[in-house]
């Protein structure tokens, strides 16, 4: 069990978190929804403190982690920053590394495993994702959804307790987002806990066991995919999964 | 004429002055090392705008930039030891001021001067490594040493390499003037030749043919580097698959040699060999 308590960040005048709390089950898949601008992307880079917020901890095995500044201890960090992985929109590979030295990396430099033993872990990762083929290619020579899964593949060797996805297809070309998408139900199915940004709305009903509906700092709405999908309790959610479904109908229309 | 300009004389110069080339070398790598660490420091304390700092590295680079390299030497070189006579009197400390050997003088100048120069483009060159990598490296867990060892620095330094090797080849140049502080180094050693011979002319030009030689040869050393540094145009083909790429080649000549041996020209026999080869 994760916990997010008192989460507040405001970039100076403009409050973008507002005291969120959220407890993270072992083995939940959360998607994150809300409209654009909302704060998703700010609430995942809060709790891998790649964005310092004004207030709030996360508690990882009864270890308190205070994010604010001032407040977080150099320890602390290292445990969050190990616990949790991230995969972002834009992937953000090692430039100069192949694949397989990409998905090494944090093995050997920060679980201290050796060379040779680290090197067996990521090619099987790598092939967990489709891409043991890959292994010595260098991200240039990499589509964007093998990078993407190259990425994926990164952050799930470090085995974190918790995996947060942010928009992870958005930026890539529409027929390498399946790809992609198998992948991260893949990590789903093995039991990574995550929480996941995305559009992808029949995706995240297929995925997730729980979506949580963000607006203006808030979580307005926490339930299963078929609770805040089908019956939307506030109105804000129904007029927003109202614009996401005419966005997403077939185009028959044209 | 031949009395005008001696060729001869040129290139009976030139094995004289080598002698000196380690001296001048010397000068040039320890001070460029030394700039490059100094210009990294610089460039880190410009790049996270560390207050006090920051405005002192930016007097020291503008103080270095908008005075001549001849009298950053002369400065070393008759500062150095007013400085350290200082100390002792002020300090009772007992320094041999005469025993500093005078490459340390031009060390500490041409160093200090690199480094004014080196700090920016090191720094330019940080800060093209995109941010999301960063990123990346601290939610792995990486500190921020690890992530500037292993992440930033391995990309920027290709990034740096050409200016390097540029502020490199002007170091070698700036140590001519190492004379000024007692050192002799490749042109000092020709001056004095000029001297005892009276053929100064010839002198310079075996200078010249040496430095300009020494530039061809960074010249190339930093392409070589480069080609060696950055990643790869194509996908780089693992050893174990070129071996097997040859011995396929090879085996491919067994099987038509066979063939050959058995008068057997059938390609069912072919097409046999090939399935087994995809099976195995
Ligand atoms: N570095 C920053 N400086 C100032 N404001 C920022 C910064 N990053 C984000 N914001 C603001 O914070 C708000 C939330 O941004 P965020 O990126 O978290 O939204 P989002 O929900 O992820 O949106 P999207 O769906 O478009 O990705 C926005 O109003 C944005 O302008
Ligand atoms: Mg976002």
């Amino acid at each position: 069990m994760i916990r997010v308590r008192n989460l507040s960040k405001k970039f100076r005048q403009n409050v973008v978190l507002d005291d969120i709390n959220l407890d993270i089950n072992q083995g939940d898949v959360i998607a994150v929804i809300g409209p654009s601008g909302t704060g998703k992307s700010t609430l995942l880079r809060c709790i891998e403190r790649l964005e310092v917020p004004e207030s709030g901890t996360v508690e990882i095995e009864d270890r308190v982690i205070g994010l604010a500044p001032g407040k977080a201890r150099r320890k602390d960090l290292s445990l969050l920053h190990r616990s949790c992985g991230m995969v972002f929109q834009n992937w953000n590979l090692f430039y100069k590394k192949t694949a397989l030295e990409n998905v090494m990396e944090g093995m050997v430099t920060v679980k201290k495993i050796p060379k040779a033993k680290a090197r067996e872990i990521a090619l099987s990762y790598l092939d967990k994702v489709g891409l043991s083929d890959r292994a010595g290619h260098y991200p240039r020579h990499l589509s964007g959804g093998q990078q993407q899964r190259v990425a994926i593949a990164r952050a799930m060797a470090m085995e974190p307790g918790l995996l947060l996805f942010d928009e992870p297809t958005s930026a890539l070309d529409p027929e390498l987002v399946g790809e992609v998408l198998d992948t991260i139900r893949q990590a789903a199915d093995a039991g990574y806990t995550m929480i996941l940004v995305s559009h992808e709305m029949n995706f995240v009903r297929k995925v997730a066991n729980r979506v949580i509906f963000l607006e203006n700092g808030h979580i307005i709405e926490d339930g299963t995919p078929k609770e805040i999908f089908s019956n939307p309790k506030s109105e804000r959610l129904r007029q927003f999964i109202m614009k996401i479904d005419r966005l997403q109908e077939p185009d028959y229309v044209i | 004429m031949s009395n005008f300009f001696q060729v001869k004389t040129v290139f009976e110069n030139i094995p004289e002055i080598i002698k000196y080339l380690p001296i001048t070398l010397e000068l040039a790598v320890v001070s460029f090392l030394i700039s490059l660490l100094v210009g990294l420091i610089l460039a880190l304390i410009k790049i996270k705008r560390i207050p006090v700092l920051l405005q002192a590295t930016n007097v020291f680079i503008s103080v270095i930039r908008g005075t001549p390299v001849l009298v950053q030497l002369y400065v070393a070189y008759f500062g150095i030891p007013m400085f350290l006579k200082y100390i002792n009197l002020q300090y009772g400390t007992n320094w041999n001021v005469n025993g500093v050997p005078a490459i340390l003088y031009a060390i500490v100048a041409l160093s200090l001067n690199q480094a004014a120069y080196n700090a920016e483009t090191l720094r330019a060159a940080l800060q093209s490594v995109e941010k999301g990598q960063i990123e990346a490296a601290t939610t792995l867990g990486m500190t921020p040493l690890q992530t500037l060892i292993r992440i930033v620095i391995p990309e920027a330094f290709t990034v740096a390499l050409p200016s390097l090797s540029n502020s490199f080849i002007a170091m070698i140049k700036s140590t001519s003037l190492a004379f000024v502080c007692a050192v002799v180094d490749m042109t000092a050693a020709g001056k004095i030749i000029g001297g005892r011979t009276y053929r100064y002319f010839e002198v310079y030009v075996s200078l010249a043919i040496i430095y300009w030689i020494i530039t061809i040869v960074i010249e190339q050393a930093e392409k070589l580097i480069e080609r060696k540094i950055r990643v790869p145009e194509d996908v780089p083909v693992p050893k174990k698959q070129k071996e097997e790429r040859i011995e396929e080649h090879v085996t491919g000549n067994k099987i038509r040699a066979n063939r050959k041996e058995a008068g057997d020209p059938g390609s069912e026999s072919v097409k046999e060999i090939q399935a087994e080869r995809s099976f195995g």
